[in-house]
C-alpha cells in the first residue's frame, strides 16, 4: 500500500516539473521516504503473515489507514504549504477518507503539485474503501461478498458471481479506472483543460470533494456541472452493478435492484424538494433552481461535498435535508460514505416487519431484500452499525463542543466528517473551511473521519479489552 | 373471523370521557369556591364531555363483545390518547386562556402526554381552577390512560393484558400481582400515595394549597407544568429540594417504588435498571457540576443546579429554574442525550427508556466481542434474565424509529423557521415528553411555545402523542401495511 502511495507522490512530480513551481524537492523527498518505509513494511509483513488472524486483520487495516494518512501528510509539510502538523494530518486524512473537508481558506494559490496530490489521495482513498469492505467483511461473520457484490443474503446462492477476492478487486479497479478515463474525456470534450478535468474527475468519482477552485463547481460551465453530477451519481452506485452493466450481465443486476431503486428514488424526491425550495424561498429562476438542485443533491447524497453554490446561505430546511441525505449515503460497495442505502433500506424493512409481527404474532415475516430473506447476521450488523454511528456522532459533537465550537458547527462538522461529506454547517460549511478549528478539534475531526470510513466497528474493536488479551 | 370490535373501543373511550367529566368537578368546585368566574366554562365543557362520553359508551358502544385483538388494542390506545386530549381542550377554549383552537389542543395534549410544553406565558396570572385542571390532566396521563380502565374491564380477560402491554408497550413491565386488576390497583395506590405525600410535604413547607396540589400532580406524573413563569424556584428553596427528590423517584419503575413502600428494600438494589439509573444520575451530576464549575460558576450554585437539572431531565419531568450565569455547551449535549434516553421503563416518564438502552449497549458490546471471537455464545441479560433476540430486534427497531421521528420532526420545525440545533432539541424534548428544557433556550430557541407557527405546534403535538404511545401503536394505525392486512378480513366479516 505504502509503495503505491510513494509512487503516487512521485507521480506528482510531473506537474511539479511541468509547471516549474519549485516544490519538486519536497515532493521527491517525501515520495522516496514513503517508498522506503513501504518496502520495509512489506518485508515485515511477509514475515508476519504466518500469524495472520482475525485480530491482526483488524489491527492491520486500522494501522494501514492511519499510516497512509500520516505519510500523506508529509507532502503538505515538506512543501511548506502547511506549517502545522495537525493541519497537514487533517488535510491528508480528509483526502484519504475521501471526505473533502479542508483547512485551506483558499486553494488557488497552492502549487499545482499539491493540488494534484490532494486529488490523488481522494482518488486512492475512494478505491481503498471498496478494498476495505472486501478485506473486512468476511471476518464480521457475514458472507464475504454479501455487502459488496450482491444481494444481502450472500452471493453464493446464485453461484454466478466470481468467487475470488483477487478477481473482484480486478473488476472493481477496472470499472473505477474506466469511469475515471471516461469522465476525464467527457470533461475535456466539454471544453475543459486536461489539468482541471483530471483533478475534478479524481475528486468527484471518488466522492471526495476537494476542489482546485475556491468556488468549487460553480467555476464550471453548466454542461460541465451536469457531467460532474453524473460522475458523482455513478460513484454512488455499487461497483459490481456497474461491472455487470458494462459486461452486459444484465440478469445479475436484479440482485441489487431494490437498493438501486431506493438510492435513485431518494435522489429524485430530494432533488424535486430542493428545486422547489430554492425557487420559492431563495428567488432562483426555475432553470437555475433545477440545475443547482440536480448537481448539489447528487453531491450530498453521494457524500462528495463538491459545491455548486455557497450552500451555507441556503434555506435552513434544505441544509438540514442535506445533512440527513449525507447520513443515508449511496449504495453499499460504492465509494460513498454515510450509512449506505442498503442499510437504511434494511432498517426500514425491519421496522415494518416488527409492526407486522405485532399485528400477526404467528405469521412468519422475514426481512426481505430483493425477495431474499436477510440473514440475521447481516440484520444485527446493520443495526449495530447504525447505533454505533449515532453514538459516535453524539460523542463527536460533545467533544467538538468541549473544544469551544458552537452547536451548529459541531453538529455539522461531526456529521460531515463521519459521512465523508466534507463541508459542515456555519463557517465550516459552504465555501468556508475548517481553518478556524482548534488543534484538538481538528484531531477529533480526523478521528471521526477515520471512524466513518472504517464504519466505526473496525476501529472501536481495538478498544475492547479482550482484543488485546491472549 | 370476527368483525373489528369498534364497539368496545367506543365504549372504553366513552368510559374514559366520563372519568374526565367527573374530574372536571374538581376545578369546578375550586372555581366556585375561589369565585374566579370560570365556573360556567367548566360546567359547560363538563356537560359536553359527559354527553359525548355517554353517547360513545351507550349509543355507539352498546353491547360490545369483551374481546380485544392485538390490532384492536392499538386502535384503542390511539383512540384513547387522541379523544381524551381532544375533549380535554374544551375547558381551555371556553375559559379563553388560549388564543386559538391549535393552542388549546397543544396545551391539552401537552398535559395528557405529561410533556409540559406550554403556550401560556404567565401561568401565575391564570385563575387557580385552570391551574388545577392543567395539573390534573397531567396526573391522569401520568400512569397511562388505559390503566384506568383495565381495573374496570375485568371481563376483558386476555384482552386486558394486551392493553396493559400497550400502555407499557414493549418494555416487559412486570406485574405486581398475578391478577392484572390487582396489580393495576396497586400501581394507582402507589401513585396516589406519592402524590399525596408530596402535596402534604409542600404544604408543610409553606406552599399554598393550589400551588402545592399542582406541583405535586405535575411532579409525580413527570409532567412539568409550573404555576409560575420563573419556574419551580418561585416556591422557595426547601420545596425545590423536595420536588427534586420526588422527580428522581418518579423516573423509577412503579413496580420498584411498590417494593420501596412495602419495605422490601433488599430486593431493591438487585434491579439492574435502578442501579443504572442511579449511576447515570450520579455521573451526570458530577459531569454537569464540573462543566459549570470550569465555566466559572460558583461550586455550590453549579451543584444545586446540576442536581435539579439532571433529575428534571432524566425523569423527563421538565421543570426549569434559572440557569447559571455561564452556560456550558457540554451540558447541552449531555442533556440532549439524557432526554433521548429518558426514564426507567414502567415509570411515568418518557423517552426511549433506560431498559432499552441497557439492552442495546450490552448487545453492542457483545457484538464487538463476537467480532473477535466469532464462536462465542452470548446472552444479553437484564436482572439475570436472558433477553430474547426477538426482543432485542424490537428494541433496535424502536430506537431507529425514535431517531427517525426526531429527525423528521426537526425537519418540519426548520421549515417553520427554527435553527437546526433548536429544531432537533425541540423535537427530542417533546417526543420524550419532557417539554421545557434550558437546552432549548441555550440553542437559541424559546420555551414560550406561543410564538411558534401553527404548523410547528401541530408537529410537536404529534410528536408528543407518538412518544407517549411509544410510536408503534401510532404507526400501526396509520401504516398502509396494516390496512392491507386488515381490510380483506373485515370484508369477509
Amino acid at each position: 500500500m505504502l509503495m503505491v502511495e510513494g509512487l503516487m507522490i512521485l507521480s506528482c512530480l510531473i506537474p511539479a516539473f511541468h509547471f516549474g513551481d519549485g516544490t519538486w524537492r519536497g515532493i521527491t523527498l517525501s515520495g522516496l521516504f514513503t517508498l522506503n518505509v513501504g518496502l520495509l513494511m512489506l518485508v515485515r509483513y511477509h514475515s508476519a503473515r504466518t500469524m495472520h488472524d482475525r485480530r491482526l486483520a483488524y489491527l492491520l487495516v486500522v494501522l494501514m489507514w492511519i499510516v497512509l494518512a500520516l505519510f500523506g501528510a508529509i507532502p503538505f509539510m515538506a512543501t511548506g504549504v502547511l506549517t502545522s502538523f495537525t493541519d497537514a494530518l487533517f488535510e491528508s486524512m480528509s483526502g484519504i477518507t475521501s471526505t473533502g473537508a479542508t483547512v485551506f481558506a483558499s486553494v488557488e494559490w497552492l502549487p499545482s503539485s499539491i493540488l494534484l496530490w490532494r486529488s490523488m489521495t481522494q482518488w486512492f482513498g475512494g478505491f481503498g474503501i471498496v478494498l476495505l469492505v472486501l478485506a473486512l467483511v468476511p471476518s464480521m461473520g457475514i458472507n464475504k461478498y454479501s455487502l459488496y457484490t450482491a444481494e444481502a443474503s450472500g452471493a453464493d446462492n446464485t453461484g454466478k458471481q466470481t468467487t475470488s477476492t483477487a478477481s473482484t478487486v480486478r473488476q472493481t479497479l477496472g470499472v473505477y479506472i474506466l469511469l475515471t478515463l471516461l469522465f476525464v474525456f467527457l470533461l475535456c470534450k466539454s471544453g475543459m483543460q486536461l489539468w482541471d478535468a483530471v483533478n475534478i474527475t479524481f475528486t468527484n468519482i471518488s466522492s471526495g470533494g476537494f476542489s482546485i477552485y475556491n468556488d468549487s463547481l460553480s467555476h464550471l460551465t453548466h454542461l460541465q456541472q451536469y457531467i460532474v453530477a453524473l460522475a458523482m451519481l455513478l460513484s454512488g452506485v455499487n461497483f459490481a452493478m456497474l461491472y455487470n452493466l458494462l459486461t452486459f450481465h444484465w440478469d445479475r443486476l436484479r440482485h441489487k435492484l431494490e437498493q438501486f431503486r431506493f438510492y435513485i428514488g431518494l435522489y429524485l424526491v430530494a432533488t424535486v424538494f430542493v428545486a422547489i425550495a430554492l425557487s420559492t424561498h431563495m428567488g432562483y429562476s426555475a432553470a437555475d433552481a433545477a440545475r443547482l438542485s440536480i448537481v448539489q443533491t447528487a453531491s450530498v447524497l453521494t457524500t462528495t461535498g463538491s459545491l455548486v453554490a455557497d450552500t451555507s446561505y441556503w434555506w435552513v430546511p434544505v441544509t438540514y435535508l442535506f445533512v440527513i441525505l449525507s447520513l443515508c449515503g449511496g449504495m453499499a460497495g460504492s465509494t460513498t460514505g454515510g450509512l449506505k442505502a442498503m442499510r437504511v433500506l434494511i432498517l426500514i424493512r425491519h421496522v415494518r416487519k416488527i409492526l407486522r409481527d405485532r399485528l400477526h404474532p404467528h405469521a412468519v415475516n422475514p426481512v426481505r431484500l430483493n425477495r431474499t430473506p436477510v440473514s440475521s447476521h447481516l440484520l444485527t450488523n446493520v443495526m449495530v452499525i447504525f447505533m454505533v454511528y449515532v453514538m459516535v456522532i453524539f460523542a463527536g459533537v460533545m467533544m467538538l463542543m468541549l473544544c469551544g465550537i458552537n452547536a451548529t458547527e459541531s453538529i455539522g462538522a461531526a456529521i460531515a466528517c463521519i459521512t465523508g461529506y466534507g463541508p459542515g454547517l456555519g463557517i465550516s460549511g459552504g465555501f468556508g473551511c475548517y481553518a478556524h478549528f482548534t488543534t484538538a478539534a481538528k484531531l477529533i475531526c480526523s478521528l471521526i473521519m477515520l471512524l466513518g470510513r472504517l464504519e466505526c466497528l473496525t476501529l472501536l474493536i481495538l478498544f475492547i479489552p479482550s482484543f488485546w488479551r491472549r | 373471523m370476527r368483525r373489528f370490535n369498534w364497539k368496545l373501543i367506543a365504549q372504553v373511550t366513552g368510559v374514559l370521557l366520563l372519568y374526565l367529566a367527573a374530574g372536571l368537578l374538581l376545578p369546578l368546585v375550586l372555581s366556585i369556591y375561589e369565585r374566579d368566574g370560570m365556573q360556567f366554562a367548566f360546567a359547560v365543557s363538563g356537560m359536553l364531555i359527559l354527553m359525548a362520553g355517554l353517547f360513545l359508551r351507550n349509543m355507539v358502544g352498546g353491547k360490545a363483545e369483551y374481546r380485544l385483538r392485538q390490532d384492536e388494542s392499538y386502535w384503542l390506545t390511539v383512540a384513547a390518547w387522541v379523544v381524551m386530549p381532544l375533549f380535554g381542550a374544551l375547558p381551555y377554549l371556553f375559559t379563553g386562556v388560549t388564543q386559538s383552537f391549535t393552542d388549546a389542543l397543544f396545551e391539552s395534549f401537552s398535559g395528557f402526554t405529561t410533556t409540559g410544553s406550554s403556550v401560556i406565558r404567565h401561568p401565575e396570572e391564570l385563575p387557580p381552577s385552570i391551574l388545577a385542571y392543567r395539573a390534573l390532566t397531567q396526573w391522569v396521563g401520568g400512569l397511562g390512560l388505559l390503566l384506568f380502565v383495565v381495573a374496570l374491564l375485568r371481563r376483558l380477560g386476555l384482552g386486558a393484558g394486551s392493553l396493559y402491554e400497550a400502555e407499557f408497550s414493549g418494555t416487559q413491565q412486570r406485574k405486581l400481582h398475578p391478577r392484572l386488576a390487582q396489580s393495576v390497583t396497586r400501581m394507582w395506590t402507589i401513585y396516589g400515595l406519592l402524590t399525596a405525600t408530596l402535596w402534604g410535604l409542600l404544604m408543610v413547607q409553606g406552599v399554598g394549597l393550589v400551588d402545592a396540589f399542582c406541583t405535586a400532580c405535575s411532579t409525580v406524573s413527570t409532567g412539568g407544568f409550573t404555576t409560575h413563569s420563573e419556574g419551580i424556584t418561585a416556591l422557595g428553596v426547601h420545596p425545590t429540594s423536595t420536588v427534586t427528590v420526588f422527580m428522581f423517584f418518579s423516573g423509577v419503575n412503579v413496580a420498584i417504588l411498590y417494593r420501596l413502600f412495602t419495605l422490601r428494600w433488599r430486593h431493591l438494589w438487585r434491579d439492574g435498571e435502578l442501579r443504572t439509573y442511579t449511576l447515570l444520575f450520579v455521573c451526570s451530576v458530577a459531569l454537569c457540576t464540573t462543566a459549570f464549575f470550569l465555566e466559572g460558576n460558583g461550586f455550590s450554585d453549579s451543584l444545586h443546579f446540576s442536581i435539579f437539572h439532571i433529575a428534571s431531565t432524566m425523569s423527563t419531568c421538565g421543570y426549569h429554574m434559572p440557569v447559571p450565569t455561564h452556560w456550558s455547551f457540554v451540558v447541552s449535549v449531555l442533556t440532549f442525550v439524557l432526554i433521548v434516553i429518558g426514564a426507567s421503563a414502567g415509570s411515568t416518564g418518557g423517552g426511549i427508556k433506560l431498559r432499552r438502552i441497557i439492552i442495546m449497549v450490552k448487545y453492542i458490546a457483545n457484538y464487538l466481542t463476537r467480532m473477535i471471537h466469532p464462536n462465542v455464545v452470548f446472552h444479553v441479560k437484564v436482572n439475570n434474565e436472558v433477553v430474547e433476540s426477538d426482543y432485542i430486534n424490537k428494541v433496535f427497531a424502536f430506537v431507529f424509529l425514535y431517531i427517525v421521528f426526531i429527525i423528521g420532526g426537526g425537519f418540519v420545525l426548520t421549515m417553520c423557521g427554527c435553527s437546526i440545533p433548536n429544531a432537533v432539541c425541540m423535537a427530542a424534548a417533546n417526543i420524550s415528553n419532557l417539554g421545557p428544557s434550558p437546552l432549548i433556550n441555550t440553542m437559541g430557541g424559546s420555551l414560550d411555545y406561543a410564538v411558534l407557527p401553527h404548523v410547528a405546534k401541530w408537529t410537536l403535538t404529534l410528536l408528543m402523542l407518538a412518544g407517549r404511545v411509544e410510536l408503534f401503536a401510532l404507526l400501526a394505525v396509520v401504516s398502509p401495511a396494516y390496512w392491507r392486512l386488515r381490510l380483506p378480513k373485515a370484508r369477509r366479516g
